[in-house]
Parts: C-alpha cells; structure tokens; sequence
C-alpha cells in the first residue's frame, strides 16, 4: 500500500543519479570557488577531505543502513565515542585487540536496541534516544568525564601517513574497505534486496518470507559495529577519546545519508549514494575551510543543507506545491496521501 | 445533580469540569499503563525513597526547595515537549537551543523594557519552533531531522551575531529583580511553571486546538481524512513548544544574568525524559500535562540524589538514559498486531 508503483519507478532513475549529480558540481564548486578567489588547491586539501571521509565515513554508513530499513539510529554518534573509549583503554598492548574489543562493544549495543525495537515494537528513535544518552553516559564515567589519552602514538602516525598519492591514509584505505564490504554484501547476497523490503513494505517483507526482526537486529549491530570502528580508528588518530554531548557528528551522518539518495521514508539509497553523498559533504566542509569562513557559517551551511535535503525528501511535499499550484482545488487535501506515508 | 441544575449554577458547573478532568486524567492513565510499567515506576520510587532515607541532607526544606527550584525551568520546557509529543512528532532535538536564544534575546533587549524583552524573547521562540512546525506539519518532514537542523541554524545564527560572547543584561539588575526573587520562600520559575502548566491543561482540554491535537497526534490519517488542518495544527504545537522554551529562557537568562549558547544545556534530554518518563505517549495522542510534570519531578528528584551522593555528569546522564530506554520500552511496547 504505497505510492503506485509506476510512479515510484519513474522517478528512480533521477534518484539514483542525483547524489553523483551533487557530488559533481561540489567538486565543480570546490575547483571553480577558491581559484575565482585567489585561492589555491592543493594536495593537502585533498587528503584533508579524504581524512573527513575516513573519520566519518563509517558514521554515515553505520546510519544509512538503518533508514534504508526504515529504521533512525540517533545513538550512532555515541556508539562512535564508545569504540574510540574502549579501543584507546584495551588497546595499549595491541591495537588490534582494542578495536576488536571495540567494535564489539558497538556490535552489543546495536544488538541490545535492536532487540528492543523489534521485541516491543517500539520507535526506534525514542529507543535510540536512550541508548544515546545511556552510551554518551557511559563514556562520560569511562573517561572519567575527561579525555582518555592514548599512549601508543606510533599506531596514530602510521594510520594516518599518506599512502597512495600523498592523498589516501591507512584509515582511509580501511574505511573504503568497509563500504566495498557492505556494497559487497548489499549486491552479491539476498541481503540488500531484503533490507531495503523491509525499510520499504515491512509486512510485504514478512509475506515474503524475510525474518525481518532477525534481519532489523542484524543491521543495528552492523551499524553499531561500523560506528564504533569509526571511532576507535579516530581515537587511535587523535591519540584521545574525549566524551562529548555535541551533534555535529550526527548532523554530518544524517545530511551525508540523505544527500546519498537514502529516504526518511525507508527502502531506499544504496551503498555508492551513501559515499557519495560522504564525499560531497567532506568536499564542502573542505571548501569552506579553503574559504577560511567561520565556525558559524560551517553551522549555518550545515543546518541549512539538513533542512533543505530533508525538505527535499519530504513526503507531502508534493501535495503542497501541487495545492500552491492549483489553488482552487480545494478539495485535494481531503483526498489524502498514499497510504503508509505517515506511519513513521 | 441534574443538567438543570447544572446550568444554572456555573461554579458547580466548573467543579463538575475538574471532576471530569480528574477522572479522565486516572481512565486514561489506568488504560495506557502497563503492569510492567507500575513495578519500574514502584522501582523508581524506591529507590528514590531509599537515597532520600540514607542521603544525608535529602530531607531538609533547603533541599525541598532545591528540588522545586530546578523543576521549574526543566519544567516549563517539558511542558512544551508534551505538545510535540502528544501531537505525534515524537520530539523536538532543539528546545534547549531556543532557549538560549531567548535568554539571549532578553538580556540583550531588557533596555526596552521588561515586558518588551520577554514579549520579544517569547515570541522568537515561539517563531523559531513553529517555522520547524510547519515544515513537519505542511510538507512531512521528519521532526527530529528538522529539529537537529534547525538547532544548528540557530547556533549558527547566534554566533554570528554575538560572535559567540556571552551577553549580560542590557538594563540593571533591578528592572527585573522579580524575575529572580523567592516568592513565599519559593523561586519565581516555580510560579510561571504552575501558570504555564495550568494554562496548557486548560487549551488542551478546552480548547479546539487541544483536541485536534490529540486527534492528530492519534492518528494523522484519520484526522487529514475528517478535514482538521493538520499542518495548523502541528505548527501551532511547535510554537507552544518555541514558545515555553522562550519562556524557560527568560527565567534561565535572568536568573543567570547573562546567556550564551552553553546555557542549553540538557535541557533538551531532560525535557524528554520528563515528558517520557510522566507516561506520555511518545507517537502522540495519550497523555497530558500533568503526566509531564509528574514525570519532570521524579527526574529532578532523581537529579538531586545524584548530586547530594557526589555522582559525575556522566553517571547522571547514564541514569537517565536507563530510564529513558525503560521507560519508553515499557510504556511504548506494542502488543503484537500492527506492523511498525
């Protein structure tokens, strides 16, 4: 009981096409802009951009996958801040343990709301919000309310030396790793077809024989796991965790997702959306850094551009120009929307 | 007493009013609540009574008194939450941050006036939250996107115009001394807080805007499909909200006589946690101002235990979390049926 069909299809093409038209005129805009203005480019703004991705990169995916299930994990920024806390507190002796033990932790957490979210049935947002607070808490007593240092700087240096081209980090070189595996799994298994049917029709899903709780756990531990692997990746980086309340991480995740081609609605966006949608994120908080603007008007750009793609997503969007359009048809209002629309 | 009688006496026609709330009030309460959610709720009361017994200092007026003191701007904040909530846009990311931007918008026009100030800071707030609400009522736009986003817009904002300073008081502190002297040994807010929730009971009781938003927030199908102007209303739900959070704002900002963006604080959790914890309905529709206060008071008295036992803002925002996680569990379960 969606929208017809037909439209839908119709409208795929441009919806699949549209994040890679944004990432280009971003690139466009971030070679047009600074040389118009004397700026130059250079490689170090581009492994700045590639470090953007790398330190964010799994964020957004982490919360990418859960909309495309027609779900909102609104603790992925805290589950970001737990990998980093454990991976920098048991990873001394081996790094590789700490994000183990990491990403783990991340992987339980997801699994833990998850369950409650398909056991009770419950708003995952609301649960989500919990599980936000009750993490960040954690975090605040793990640190003691302060930053944890990092002993081993060596694992920092080594994660974040430029590669491939001056450009292209270990870390980053992981983190595409990670979207290649889950575009891996999206495409070859039975996997993606199912996730995004049960973002889009959850009972459909079910008629067809998808677990879809079982399939929803799976995807908040996944996003769980792949936010607290960005995490302990950065507080390797940084050589610190630091406990924090603030929402810009959540900000850049849901703009990114949603620049991707990924719907409120669920069901929708793809992989290779959601990295482009990274991409052009990190192109433009790379292009205001070359602009040298403030802080505020990084905030402004950014609350603006979460407004405005969500805007664009909107639902009744639609209904409302075409009402603004014909105003005399009055009676459109009471003929209602698509069936489903509303059920967030 | 019949309905004659009734009519002619119009003060006993108001108690019959009070009566038909009371009983409302513990119907509905009685329906939506849970088994499961009377014993977390039995929990929570005991292990409130039990830190107030063994807490030392607990039990004093001082700390009665603290407790009431801090419910008041929680409190008014929680109050416009509960319009979001019972609206069925689950809740707004950025009260807190429209809070600041009153207490800053008041102190910065106190030399206009006091009432001038609070009218101005107010209404901003009331139009900053119902600009959000008419994104999410008229086009659809999920509320906790638009909210976080708008949350850094007016960060954004502010920054640009104070250049991210704290601003004092633009008049001296005598002009608006009331706002920040105790009244019968209890401080100001606590009054605006009794006001504010009195008033909102009454519009969601008595008022057609109240009941379209229950409807709304029940089923927003059902109440586009019987023509109530569903984006109207939805608006107006955000700009209560905006505008208790401006009120908030204005006591936060006075009584701390100068205001930055810092002074947000939690009181976006702490407004949700409240609203959640009183046993409202977070997808809307069930609920009600007093549910809200109830809920503001317990996490107030919560937060003070945890203060008085030397308790870290880590462990308190932990114990809030729990509590959230609980209590929406609980009280949100679904049992079986519908697809989410």
């Amino acid at each position: 009981m969606r929208r017809p069909t037909g439209r839908r299809s119709g409208r795929s093409p441009v919806r699949h096409g549209l994040p890679f038209l944004t990432l280009a005129l971003m690139v466009a805009a971030f070679v047009i802009v600074p040389a118009a203005s004397d700026r130059s480019i250079s490689h170090a703004n581009l492994y700045d951009i590639s470090q953007q991705v790398a330190s964010l990169g799994t964020l957004v995916l982490a919360l990418g996958l859960t909309m495309i299930a027609g779900e909102f994990d609104l603790s992925v920024p805290a589950t970001y801040q737990l990998g980093s806390m454990v991976a920098v507190t048991t990873g001394v002796g081996s790094p590789a343990a700490g994000v183990v033990a990491g990403v783990a932790a991340g992987a339980a957490a997801g699994v833990v709301q998850g369950l409650v979210v398909t056991r009770l049935r419950v708003n995952s947002m609301c649960v989500t919000l919990g599980g936000y607070l009750g993490i960040v808490g954690l975090v605040f007593v793990v640190g003691h309310s302060s930053g944890v240092g990092y002993p081993r700087f060596d694992v920092g240096a080594r994660l974040e030396q430029p590669l491939v081209e001056g450009v292209i980090s270990l870390r980053s070189l992981v983190v595409i790793g990670c979207f290649l595996a889950v575009a891996a799994v999206f495409t070859l298994t039975r996997l993606g077809p199912e996730v995004r049917a049960t973002g889009s029709d959850r009972r459909a899903a079910r008629v067809a024989g998808i677990e879809v709780e079982r399939l929803l756990v799976g995807v908040f531990a996944a996003s769980g796991a792949l936010a607290a692997l960005g995490g302990a990746l950065q507080g390797y980086a940084l050589a610190v965790a630091t406990p924090s309340t603030a929402t810009d991480s959540l900000i850049f995740a849901a703009t990114a997702a949603l620049l991707g081609g990924v719907s409120l609605r669920g069901g929708e966006g793809t992989v290779a959306g959601i990295a482009a949608g990274t991409l052009t994120l990190g192109v433009l908080a790379e292009l205001l850094a070359v602009m040298a603007f403030g802080d505020y008007i990084t905030s402004l750009v950014t609350g603006a551009l979460l407004v405005v793609v969500a805007l664009a997503g909107a639902p009744d969007l639609s209904d409302r120009l075409v009402e603004l359009l014909h105003p005399l048809r009055a009676s459109y209002r009471l003929r209602g929307r698509p069936v489903g629309a509303d059920d967030r | 007493m019949t309905e004659s009688d009734a009519a002619a006496e119009p003060l006993s026609l108001h108690r019959r009013a009070v009566a038909a709330a009371v009983t409302g009030w513990l119907g509905a309460h009685r329906t939506a609540v849970a088994a499961g959610t009377w014993a977390a709720l039995a929990a929570l009361v005991a292990v409130l009574a039990y830190g107030a017994v063994s807490t030392d200092g607990f039990l004093t007026v001082a700390n009665g008194k603290a407790i009431l003191a801090s419910v008041g701007v929680v409190g008014i904040v929680a109050v416009g939450m509960t319009f979001v909530m019972l609206g069925g846009n689950l809740f707004s990311l950025s009260l807190g941050t429209t809070l600041a931007v009153s207490a800053i918008a008041f102190l910065d026009f106190l030399h206009l006036g006091v009432a001038a100030a609070a009218v101005l800071a107010a209404a901003i707030g009331a139009a900053v939250s119902g600009a959000q609400g008419v994104a999410v009522g008229a086009f659809g736009v999920n509320p906790i996107v638009v909210t976080i986003g708008a949350g850094a817009l007016q960060e954004g904002v502010v920054v640009k115009l104070t250049g991210g300073r704290t601003i004092v008081p633009s008049a001296p502190l005598s002009s608006y001394r009331f706002l920040v002297t105790p009244l019968l040994g209890l401080p100001f807010p606590v009054y605006v807080l009794a006001g504010v929730a009195l008033s909102a009971e009454l519009v969601l009781r008595y008022t057609t805007f109240g009941r379209e938003l229950y409807l709304v927030g029940e089923n927003r199908r059902a109440a586009r499909a019987a023509g109530l102007r569903v984006a109207g209303v939805t608006t107006a739900a955000f700009a209560v909200a905006g505008l208790c959070a401006g009120v908030a704002g204005i006591l936060s900002g006075s009584y701390n006589q100068g205001a930055s963006l810092t002074l947000s604080g939690t009181y976006t959790y702490d407004a949700i946690s409240a609203a959640i914890v009183g046993g409202n309905a977070i997808t809307g529709g069930r609920g009600s101002v007093g549910r809200t206060l109830f809920g503001a008071i317990v996490m107030a008295t919560l937060s003070d235990l945890m203060l008085l036992r030397h308790y870290g803002t880590g462990a308190q925002i932990l114990v809030k979390g729990v509590i959230v996680l609980v209590f929406v569990s609980l009280l949100n379960a679904r049992r079986g049926g519908s697809d989410g």
